[in-house]
């Protein structure tokens, strides 16, 4: 590589540091090298890049501070600049070269001295950042709306202001050889295990990742090889309070600068079917949605499969009526019922994607065009049968119930597998499939903890937050379940 | 976990279950089938004429574009009923499905000749669920029942089903007797087979057109009608409706039903609304020979009043209910004197009773029972209520006594 050397202390003179930072940083438009002469005759530099901080800041507490009267009197150096001068929040003195080029590109200033080795950070990051919204992803009716933003430190505080307790610890890790993000892994000391934290940061430093945008690079590099799974190991929200709940119940949240999505490790499977909302209605009203919840995964999961199988092998399991009234609608329909199906899914899910990454301002021709062509045109072509819309048509809306939008991947996917199952070996080969799943989910473990806990291995006192949430009265003292989905 | 032991675990589950659900393979669309709903079994010569009524799914969806029947019915002679079934593929281009098969109806010939044979691959067969009714046309052909274009419901077979069910429930001289029960009483030498018949009634020729129903006017429709007695398997006669009512009362199958009383001290008759029957069996041995006694409970209510009586009045009410239970036991007697002296054949079931009772002596008795029922005594005593009058009080005629 041919990039200029970093490493070390500063030259003494002030012209050769800034060539070198020039150098550098490549002449970059945004980089600006801003050179004074304070009172005393010093020559000072100050580097930054344009946008990356705060420029009032800059100039009410550091332009304007360096014209200390103080200057004159005494001889300018840099621990007098750190202790007396400088009024910023965040000021710290600098060494190395290579760590001042960092501290410049994640919003720092940097400030030389002529005649000096080493430098002073004044870290002012400003800039346009979002402001604290309400969660999109996972909106609820009653409860707090604060969702998490891109900056890491608002994130945290967030969960900060929601649990005062002096044990929550934060561990800084910088992930990505080029992106440089920083990755914040918050816990509760004693409660939680801090084993795991070891392991996550090890295997952070460990990883060879050039970028991190969002959490999906971390589950990655953090999942081990071992488990192959299409369900999610992770759970991700941008809700602080569901963090913080986690956070009260022993559990390790990864927040990743630049998204606004947190981890939380171990994640169960009953997380993804758990939202913040069942937490703060009544909880009878919250087991009513759960089990509501849960009989959407498996209509969503096995509906159309069930309809093949029954169609198809099982005409005698169908109810006379209804049985009539089904070959009614599939008199002069071409294809097998699984082809059907097939069609009827897959076209789902094109109008799903589309309708997901299309502008905003043609969603309507879209949804026009789905449901024409699903709906309507579809059955009066005799392509596919009234009932089969049905089929998908609960079907898909059953997937927008689960909470988790990670959780909806899988079932969709599996969706498949069950109807190819069903078409080729009918109740039987659903049975099957189905028992090869809960097989397959009963061996996954995240961070040490059984992916289908409290079920296998089976837990009494985390019943209490399992399936049915439990009175917050009736539960058990101590440390009873939080609300972490 | 570890992988191993999952992959075996999963062939052992895999193969136990290919054991249990075996016979599932094989899939059929739903329109490569022709659903069966009903089967009729007449006796031609030497030969079963089988006739099936299947359904035209294109008929019955809403948006239907041709006029055509919404049932087909086809027939074929053979010697045996499978091979029947198996010739049906040289006149339809679609699978018989026989899994929802709602009624089979033989015709007298064919019951009097025994209905063991023609019975026996409606039970073997894996194909066919035994749960379906089983009729006698009385005085006709099963093949035209299966024709007929009933007028309440579009289906003939579902029309049948219902009006049994329907006949069983509210009125009681009718018995839905299902293949198990069917079985069941086969198998029992302590009770007599009974199957509720069913006969023409009006232009069966004009009753097998769509024009049957294309005007208010009704030409030919079916009508369930007394309950033919069985020995063996063999029909050897029928009960009257009357007749019929005791056998259904003393095999508690009444849920509700309706009689005519003549009134105690007046003319006109008064019509009683049956609740709640419930007959009590007692079987006794007198000097070693079987006695039966019936206690009978019945619940009814008044619901026509002709008579010239005060219902308000205590005791007109317990000389009404006197008359009215000395009607029941006349129709009970009726129908166990003509099981006893003309047929001979324990309709009743007391046979199975006494089996239950003094399982020992049936063994002995077991061969000759049709002689011991013949020469059983049977005590009859009823313990009759009349519990409500509707909303009026009096018949209409005096009701201005009632003073509101």
């Amino acid at each position: 590589m041919d990039e200029p050397e970093m490493q070390g202390g500063f030259d003494p003179l002030l012209a050769d540091n800034v060539a070198l930072l020039h150098e550098v940083m490549g002449n970059s438009y945004d980089f600006i090298v801003r050179e004074l002469v304070l009172p005393g005759g010093c020559r000072v530099a100050l580097f930054y890049l344009d946008g990356m901080i705060d420029k009032r800041q800059l100039e009410d507490n550091v332009i304007t501070a360096l014209h200390n009267p103080i200057l004159l009197k005494s001889e300018v150096t840099v621990s007098l600049l750190l202790t007396g001068v400088i009024e910023a929040g965040e000021v710290k003195r600098i060494l190395d070269a290579g760590d001042a080029v960092d501290e410049v590109l994640s919003g720092g200033v940097l400030l030389l001295l002529n005649g000096a080795r080493d430098g002073l950070v004044v870290s002012i990051p400003g800039g346009e950042v979002r402001n604290v919204e309400d969660s999109k992803t996972q909106p609820v009716i009653r409860g707090p709306q604060e969702a998490f933003v891109e900056t890491l430190r608002t994130n945290t505080a967030l969960v900060r202001r929601r649990v005062k307790d002096a044990r929550i610890r934060i561990r800084a890790v910088t992930v990505g050889a080029k992106t440089k993000t920083d990755v914040a892994i918050m816990y509760l000391q004693v409660v939680a295990d801090e084993r795991i934290v070891d392991r996550i940061v090890e295997r952070l430093k460990a990883s060879k990742l050039d970028k991190v945008f969002d959490g999906q690079y971390l589950e990655e590099v953090l999942h081990g090889h071992k488990q192959r799974t299409i369900f999610p190991m992770f759970y991700n929200t941008d809700r602080p309070d569901t963090i913080a709940a986690g956070i009260v119940e022993g559990r390790i949240a990864i927040f990743i600068d630049g998204t606004p999505f947190v981890l939380i490790v171990p994640s169960l499977f009953v997380d993804f079917m758990q939202s913040a909302e069942d937490y703060y209605q009544p909880y009878l009203y919250s087991n009513l949605i759960r089990m509501v919840r849960y009989l959407s995964l498996f209509i969503c999961m096995l509906a159309p499969a069930i309809y093949i199988a029954l169609t198809t092998f099982h005409q005698d399991m169908i109810p006379t009526v209804l049985l009539l009234s089904l070959a009614a609608q599939r008199e002069g329909i071409p294809f097998p019922a699984f082809v059907e199906a097939l069609i009827m899914e897959i076209t789902f899910e094109i109008l799903r994607e589309a309708g997901l990454r299309m502008p905003r301002t043609i969603g309507q021709a879209v949804s026009i065009m789905g449901t024409i062509v699903i709906g309507q045109a579809a059955v009066e072509a005799s392509i596919v049968s009234p009932v089969m819309v049905i089929v998908v048509a609960i079907t898909a809306i059953s997937s927008f119930v689960i909470p988790a939008y990670s959780m909806s991947i899988p079932i969709r996917i599996l969706r498949f597998a069950f109807m190819g199952l069903s078409a080729l070996f009918g109740s039987y080969g659903l049975v099957v499939g189905f028992i090869i799943l809960i097989l397959h989910l009963a061996g996954l473990s995240s961070f040490g903890e059984a992916y289908l806990r409290p079920f296998a291995p089976f837990s009494r006192r985390m019943q209490e937050d399992a399936i049915l949430r439990y009175s917050y009265g009736s539960r058990s003292a101590g440390k009873g379940g939080g609300n972490a989905t | 976990m570890n992988r191993r032991a999952a992959w075996i675990s999963c062939l052992a589950i895999w193969a136990a279950l290919s054991g249990l659900l075996s016979g599932c393979l094989g899939s059929r669309e739903l329109n490569s089938l022709s659903i069966v709903l009903a089967m009729g079994i007449d006796k031609v010569g030497d030969e079963y004429e089988v006739s099936v009524q299947i359904i035209d799914a294109s008929q019955m969806s809403r948006t239907r574009m041709v006029d055509r029947s919404v049932i087909e019915v086809f027939a074929e002679r053979s010697p045996t009923i499978f091979e029947a079934v198996r010739k049906f593929t040289t006149q339809s281009s679609r699978e018989l499905y026989f899994s929802h098969m709602r009624f089979l109806l033989f015709d007298e010939a064919t019951a009097e000749e025994g209905i063991r044979r023609p019975i026996d691959l409606l039970v073997r067969d894996s194909g066919i669920r035994p749960d379906f009714h089983i009729a006698i046309v009385k005085g006709g052909r099963a093949k035209d029942l299966m024709e007929l274009v009933t007028p309440t419901e579009v289906l003939p077979a579902m029309d049948l089903y219902k009006s049994l069910k329907l006949s069983e429930q509210s009125w009681a001289p009718t018995a839905a007797v299902n293949v198990k029960d069917l079985l069941m009483m086969m198998a029992s030498e302590g009770m007599s087979l009974v199957l509720t018949g069913v006969k023409f009634e009006g232009d069966i020729e004009r009753g097998k057109t769509s024009g049957n129903v294309k005007q208010p006017k009704i030409y030919g429709d079916y009508r369930y009608t007394g309950i033919g007695v069985f020995r063996e398997d063999r029909l050897v006669g029928w009960m009257d409706e009357e007749e019929s009512k005791a056998v259904t009362y003393i095999a508690n199958k009444v849920y509700s039903t309706v009689a005519h009383v003549k009134c105690p001290m007046s003319d006109g008759d008064f019509v009683v609304e049956v609740r709640k029957v419930q007959v009590h069996r007692k079987p006794r041995l007198v000097d070693n020979q079987p006695l039966m006694r019936l206690n009978v409970d019945v619940d009814a209510n008044i619901a026509e009043v002709e008579c010239n009586v005060d219902v308000k009045d205590e005791k007109s009410i317990q000389s009404m209910q006197q008359v009215a239970s000395e009607e029941l036991e006349e129709v009970l007697r009726a129908g166990i004197r003509k099981a006893q002296k003309e047929f001979e054949a324990d309709v009743f079931g007391f046979g199975e009773t006494f089996h239950r009772r003094y399982p020992k002596r049936w063994h002995r008795w077991e061969r000759d029972w049709p002689a011991k029922f013949k020469a059983m005594p049977v005590e009859i005593s009823i313990d009759y209520h009349l519990r409500r009058h509707g909303k009026i009080i009096n018949p209409v005629d005096n009701f201005s006594d009632e003073g509101g």
